[in-house]
């Protein structure tokens, strides 16, 4: 089984004299949705970088199926809050990016990038340019090519952020069937309450100075979705509102009202 | 305390000119009724007509000042006659030659060593210091230097050109390649890229506007070394008619060459904008 751990994860940064995060664990097993929430400064990021590869704990260990993290890997592919794509190639041509970088002929290319394309519903963006897409149709691009490179789990690093609100509700449901379609483990960061409700099995809810877990939660409301039920109908549940005014709560615990 | 609003972050964009009636979106009354390039236009105009006045009231001697259609009736004789021994467009090709052999050198040698100063801290350390000390020499300073040790011939005058050539575009590329946005390198390592790999797929081309602005600018730089580049032992090109003349005070074929070599310097300008439209259109739609 799929395994990606980090193991009391402590971060310094240079020239900070308190560490940004202490001894913090997070355990993302293959088909889970990890979304991490927090005050700005409680170290959600830095966590997703240590995960990905891209920030060397000073204490604590992450690991991926046993092996140790050391360098970021297509095993675990991070999209970005600003998409990030190549604006030289067209949308196709970034899908495709990951098979390129192997090796793979460019005809099978074009079929795997086509069929991403559909799964993130943009079957006729392929040959767009990237600055012709909207933001929303960005993020899709983007979260196509993290998944073309088949990784086992996908980091996001507030994937929805930039987007208006609409746009954000419609990218919700669009996640959650990646997530069941593609069984990938997903790690990510966000700063909607209603957002991390909708898409997590587990929220780590997260304090800052240093940043440490205050608070687990299992909603649930995702394996709902899965399992059919509408996104609307969920959301209307007195169950969904109470959990929502818990995770406030426990958001912002301790702090100076 | 209210927390409703929370997930409701403001969007990034905020359009100014859009429904604010903060002072700075108002539409500014356009005060100007006349175009810069009318104003140009006429500029040039004014200066042809005090040239064409100065000429005909013989205020100078037309050794020294010939008259606007005196350089025009000579741009048409030597175009078609030729002046030492070559036509004009001949000599114009032998310096087209000379500029675009040195821009091959330039980008062969400029491009990697930007990449090396962007990329890596040793190689910023070897390659900076040495572009720093070549820059502010002018090209009549090293000419003597380069004829000493490679000779008369055509590839000295192609490397005094090249010199000037270089810095251009590797601080270009330098600064190109300093500019590529974190995220866009951490996103393709994260999809599987090696460092290799970064370079050629990411790096550079986030780094090609920056080098078409530094071909741009280092043609401008190598042209403009074009007169002193052809100063010892030519026979053909623009810079050298240029002398030529000079030493026979034949001044209307001077005022000529001028003309010519800005003529062909703005060509240039304009082409390279248009490449640069053709080959990184998304420069600037970011």
């Amino acid at each position: 089984m799929p395994h990606l751990v980090l193991d009391r994860i402590s971060i310094h940064y240079d020239g900070q004299a308190a560490p940004a995060v202490e001894r913090v664990s997070i355990d993302v097993a293959k088909g889970d949705f990890v979304v991490l929430v927090g005050r700005s400064g409680c170290g959600k990021t830095s966590l997703l970088n240590v995960a990905a590869g891209l920030v060397t704990p000073a204490r604590g260990s992450a690991a991926i199926n046993g092996r140790p993290i050391t360098a970021p890997g297509s095993d675990r592919a991070v999209v970005f809050q600003n998409d990030a794509l190549f604006p030289w190639l067209t949308a196709r041509e970034n899908v495709a990016f990951a098979l390129r970088l192997r090796g793979v002929r460019p005809a099978e290319r074009a079929r795997r990038a086509d069929e991403l394309l559909a799964l993130v519903k943009l079957t006729d963006a392929g040959d767009k340019r990237i600055w012709e897409l909207s933001g929303g149709m960005r993020q899709r691009v983007g979260l196509a090519r993290a998944l073309a490179a088949e990784p086992e789990f996908l980091l996001l690093d507030e994937p929805l952020g930039a987007l208006d609100a609409l746009t954000r509700e419609r990218m919700q449901t669009t996640l959650l069937d990646l997530w069941t379609a593609s069984h990938v483990g997903v790690l990510m960061v966000t700063h909607g309450i209603e957002e991390a409700l909708v898409l997590a099995t587990r929220i780590v809810v997260l304090a800052p100075a240093p940043g440490r877990v205050v608070r687990t939660i299992e909603p649930g409301f995702s394996r709902r979705y899965a399992s059919g039920e509408a996104i609307r109908a969920i959301k209307a549940d007195p169950a969904f509102a109470a959990a929502r005014g818990d995770l406030t709560d426990a958001i912002f615990e301790g702090e100076a009202a | 305390m209210t927390v409703t609003s929370y997930t409701e972050r403001p969007t990034q964009k905020v359009d100014e000119a859009d429904g604010l009636s903060v002072p700075w979106s108002r539409p500014r009354p356009n005060r100007s009724r006349v175009s810069a390039r009318a104003v140009s236009a006429v500029t040039i105009l004014v200066v042809l007509a005090v040239w064409a006045l100065s000429a005909r009231l013989q205020l100078v001697s037309p050794v020294f000042l010939p008259s606007p259609v005196a350089v025009w009736n000579k741009f048409i004789v030597v175009a078609r006659d030729g002046f030492v021994d070559a036509t004009l467009p001949q000599h114009v090709v032998a310096s087209l030659g000379r500029v675009f052999a040195a821009l091959v050198a330039a980008i062969l040698v400029g491009v990697p060593v930007g990449l090396a100063i962007g990329i890596s801290t040793v190689g910023r350390g070897i390659f900076d210091p040495l572009l720093e000390f070549l820059r502010p020499i002018p090209p009549l300073a090293y000419l003597p230097l380069v004829i000493i040790w490679f000779g008369i011939g055509e590839p000295s005058k192609i490397l005094v050109i090249a010199i000037a050539m270089l810095a251009p575009v590797a601080l270009s590329t330098a600064s190109g390649v300093r500019g590529v946005s974190q995220e866009r390198i951490d996103a393709a390592r994260s999809l599987g890229a090696t460092k290799r790999q970064v370079v050629r797929h990411v790096i550079l081309p986030s780094a090609l506007p920056a080098i078409l602005t530094g071909l741009r600018i280092a043609l401008g730089a190598g042209w403009s070394t074009l007169v002193a580049a052809e100063l010892v032992a030519a026979t053909r090109g623009l810079g050298f008619m240029i002398q030529s003349a000079a030493q026979f005070l034949v001044t209307d074929v001077v005022v000529m060459g001028i003309l010519v070599i800005a003529a062909i310097a703005f060509v240039l300008e304009f082409t390279i904008r248009r490449i640069e439209c053709v080959l990184v259109p998304w420069a600037g739609r970011e």
